[in-house]
């Protein structure tokens, strides 16, 4: 069984599409990208609001629109969409080949195996059971993702009245919608000190709709058998994480929606025998997005999750360009690998190692904000200052980039064993 | 016959009623298993441990040591005759002390007493080259290897669907608000859908059996509604530990277990706090907290980050510590099966094999225990894709392309089996939950919750909006997008 299928994606997300147009532009003959959804686009399909692509096409496109420009480029240059098809298994075979169980009604249970995969199954929601809120279980508790997928793609309404707990970017977009179907909104609550998401969706979607946002605030028990009746809300102490007795309020509601946070979708990638980092959940990554396994890809949400679409399209670029050379035989097997570091304040980060084998932008997440002059510094373990860039300010819900030039790396000299990055007080 | 009328009527639907369903299917009789919920189980036997007890806990001769012990070889049989998932992991109960040691002690002489295959004593050392995820404090551990764990959800259905293929009817969202009684002789019961007639009524209501039983006049024991809070981990802890585990009880309860459940889970719980709400199915902080520290006393790096939901059940605890088994001679043809605590679950079979011999001894005069010439025994479960192999996942997809396309990811459930659920009776989500374990992983449905809907909308023929979680108010939806809006002015 070989299929002749040389890149194989797996996600038809902004990750994955981009990833067949690099893959294809690169040269790859077959470039099959297999989504498990009824059609192409990812969890962008259920963004019908605007303000995606303002960097890639300087224009406020909708999801939908930003995804269907990939897409149609993608089809054009002869990228073949597989829908409804989903990948339950991955071969981790000790010679390095790849094998990859699909099913579909249209196909039924097939085996490929491509010459090179890219990862991009994107991330899923943290569910309510990641953060233990006492209480029953009654309906009208969703994610936002989930409650989105309702109103924007079924049509229906999860609730009357909302409480939504965290302050994701999605939490954040679905306040303003449930609003905008005429639903109420009776706050956004933050256990953080901090919001967990852009600056400009909390201005656009809370503040412009006069909904209350409390930080350091949390829910603390779920009521209601059936139906959604109420949630109790309460204080929380920064320091412990623990409610404040006393500033228990009940807040009566039928609808809870949930953003507090998003997971790396990585069961595939585990069982492929891909490295995982233990903080940012998705594979370890070089600057070509080549995981610890050689034929193996990743780019986008199922490495570290972006704020931007824009960057995650970007990097599915890179991913399917250099899938694509490793299919064709072109990708130097034994590049030096220079790891990547983050300094105190840096939570998360990717990719973990650099190559110079192309100029690198190096995503990063802090772990508390800096109000106030800072800069983003990169220097290498013997003192090299590679990158130093002023800052009016570094927030967590708002990812920074150091950017590195391949010749940068190149020149370093082998008494280089790491280079760290960090975000400091200017 | 009318429709009404039957020879048995069975109020609940758990695992206690289902099984004796069953059991008197053998028999050419008109059975009715009357249950208020609109899924089965609802009850405690919805949440609990799912352990198939070795029966070394009770006292040699007691009717709980004979019904566990038996009621375990009738699981090892039954687990393949109705397909259903047991794992036959067995069980440790761990000793910290030098005292624990004594209390294992007592435990084996019970154990060899009733009749308990295998079971024996051995060290901390010996157990942690077994499980070696366990607490280094543990010093010795008494060793049963016929213990096992169940798959509640799938047991439950299996006893009924079971049933209702040998003839029993199933009426589920009807509530029982009274006993039929005359002249001390019990003709059926009352009901929100109308009576239903039979002159044998079997009290199989769980946590309400008390008040049922009082309605006929009996008020010999009271149901003390007790508690048990649990936590639920992602199923890549597969393997962290193999068995269930169990601390010495203590004055409340068997205490925190940490078991594996049959499809790879780690359980942790439960706690026992007695309530006064026998629907009250809340978690609690401080339950929380409490089965926390039970499970890392046993199993100290316990991965709770891997949690994917905690949920309490409630059981039937009797103010007399005992099964309220009983035929009443008034009213006759009522009999109590009530307060059936742990070992409940396992206990189950072998109590409906007593009841169905009980009532045919006793009630002969009632109704006629004919032998049913044509009861099948057998019953299959919808394919489970998720433990199949390749082969036989291709095989299935084949024959129906509805089974190669994915509705709940992290459990790898397709629409075949979504749509085979609702054929056998599944109404609301969480009954395809049950049947299918759509929705019981990680990403706790927020993946299949809209696509199990839609399917339960489209092969029920009904509005998104009325397919419910769990039947009764609780609607998924409130109604079409734009309604509000226009509505409003």
């Amino acid at each position: 069984m070989n299929n002749n299928i040389d890149v194989l994606i797996i996600g038809a997300g902004p990750a994955g599409v981009a990833a067949g147009i690099g893959a294809r532009k690169e040269g790859a003959e077959h470039v099959v990208i297999l989504e498990r959804d009824w059609d192409a686009g990812g969890i962008l399909q259920q963004c019908i609001h605007p303000g995606f692509g303002l960097r890639t096409f300087r224009e406020e496109l909708t999801g939908p629109e930003y995804m269907h420009r990939f897409i149609k480029e993608a089809r054009d240059i002869g990228v073949e969409f597989r829908q409804n098809t989903m990948v339950f298994e991955m071969d981790n075979n000790p010679d390095g080949s790849m094998g990859v169980w699909t099913m579909s009604k249209e196909r039924g249970i097939e085996r490929l195996e491509p010459k090179a995969i890219v990862l991009a199954m994107g991330c899923r929601e943290r569910p309510l059971g990641a953060i233990r809120i006492p209480g029953s279980r009654p309906a009208g508790v969703y994610t936002a993702g989930t409650a989105q997928r309702f109103v924007n793609m079924e049509g229906y309404m999860p609730g009357k009245k909302a409480v939504i707990l965290g302050s994701g970017d999605i939490g954040l977009i679905m306040a303003r919608r449930m609003i905008w179907e005429g639903a109420e909104v009776e706050g956004v609550y933050e256990v953080m000190s901090w919001p967990g998401g852009l600056r400009r969706n909390i201005a656009q979607c809370l503040d412009d709709y006069g909904i209350p946002f409390h930080l350091e605030t949390t829910v603390t028990k779920i009521h209601g058998k059936d139906r959604l009746e109420g949630v109790t809300v309460a204080k929380i102490d920064p320091a412990t994480r623990a409610p404040i007795a006393g500033t228990e309020r009940f807040v009566e509601c039928d609808t809870l929606l949930l953003a507090i946070g998003l997971i790396p979708e990585n069961e595939l990638s585990r069982m492929a025998g891909v490295e995982i980092h233990p903080v940012t959940g998705g594979p370890v990554v070089n600057d070509l997005l080549q995981t610890s396994k050689a034929p193996v890809f990743a780019a986008g949400n199922v490495v570290i999750v972006y704020d931007l679409v824009d960057n995650v399209s970007d990097e599915g670029l890179i991913a399917g360009t250099n899938a694509a050379r490793y299919a064709a035989g072109k990708l130097d097997k034994d590049m030096r690998r220079i790891p990547v570091k983050g300094g105190d304040n840096v939570r998360l980060f990717s990719p973990q190692y650099v190559t110079g084998e192309r100029d690198v932008t190096i995503f990063m997440r802090i772990t508390h904000p800096i109000e106030g002059a800072c800069k983003v510094i990169a220097n290498t373990d013997t003192g090299i200052k590679l990158y130093n860039q002023r800052l009016r300010y570094a927030r967590p819900g708002e990812m920074n980039e150091v950017r590195l030039k391949a010749e940068q790396v190149k020149e370093l000299g082998s008494d280089v064993n790491a280079i760290i990055i960090d975000i400091q007080p200017a | 016959m009318p429709q009404n009328k039957f020879d048995v009527v069975i109020i609940g639907g758990g695992v206690i009623g289902a099984s004796i369903a069953r059991e008197l299917s053998r028999f050419k009789i008109n059975i009715a298993v009357i249950d208020k919920a609109s899924e089965l189980p609802s009850g405690a036997s919805r949440a609990n441990s799912s352990m198939i007890h070795g029966g070394f806990d009770d006292k040699p001769g007691s009717v709980k040591a004979k019904f566990c012990v038996k009621g375990n070889a009738m699981y090892h049989v039954l687990k393949d005759e109705l397909d259903f998932h047991v794992d036959e992991c067995g069980s440790y109960v761990c000793a910290f002390s030098q005292k624990e040691i004594e209390h294992l002690e007592k435990l084996l002489g019970y154990g060899k007493a009733n009749g308990v295959p295998g079971v024996e004593i051995i060290t901390g050392d010996k157990l942690r080259e077994r499980e070696p995820n366990v607490s280094p404090e543990i010093i010795a551990a008494l060793w049963s290897p016929s213990a096992g764990i169940v798959n509640n959800f799938e047991a439950v259905a299996a006893f009924m669907e079971s049933a209702q293929i040998n003839g029993a009817k199933l009426f589920l969202e009807t509530q029982v608000t009274g006993l039929i009684i005359n002249n001390d002789e019990i003709l059926g019961v009352h009901t929100n859908h109308g009576d239903f007639l039979a002159p044998i009524v079997i009290n199989a209501a769980g946590v309400h059996s008390a008040e049922v039983s009082s309605w006929a006049g009996d008020t010999s024991f009271k149901i003390i509604p007790t508690r048990g809070e649990y936590f639920l981990l992602d199923r890549t802890t597969k393997g962290f530990i193999h068995s269930f585990l169990f601390a010495c009880p203590s004055d409340a309860g068997k205490g925190i277990t940490v078991a594996q459940t049959a499809e790879g889970n780690l359980l942790a719980g439960p706690t026992a706090t007695p309530q006064e709400d026998p629907e009250d199915h809340a978690t609690t902080p401080e339950g929380l907290d409490e089965v926390l520290r039970g499970a890392r006393r046993l199993v100290p790096n316990f991965p709770v980050n891997l949690n994917i939901t905690t949920f309490a059940g409630v059981r039937a605890n009797t103010d007399t510590g005992d099964f309220a088994i009983k035929l009443l001679d008034k009213p006759r043809g009522f009999m109590n099966v009530a307060g059936i605590k742990s070992p409940g679950f396992t206990s189950a079979p072998a109590i409906a094999e007593y009841v169905s011999g009980l009532l045919k001894q006793e009630l002969a005069d009632r109704v006629e225990f004919k032998v049913n010439e044509k009861f099948v025994p057998e019953r299959k479960h919808i394919p489970r894709f998720l433990f199949m192999s390749n082969q036989e996942r291709a095989e299935l997809a084949k024959k129906d392309p509805a089974y190669a396309q994915i509705v709940c990811r992290c459990e790898t459930v397709t629409e075949g089996q979504v749509i085979e659920a609702i054929r056998r009776g599944a109404r609301t989500v969480s009954a395809v939950k049950m049947w299918t374990r759509a929705g019981t992983g990680r990403c706790q449905s927020g993946f299949c919750c809209p696509r199990v809907a839609e399917i339960l909308s489209r092969e029920l023929n009904i509005p998104l909006d009325q397919v419910t979680r769990h039947g009764g108010e609780s609607r998924l939806l409130v109604g079409k997008t734009k309604e509000f809006i226009l509505n409003k002015d």
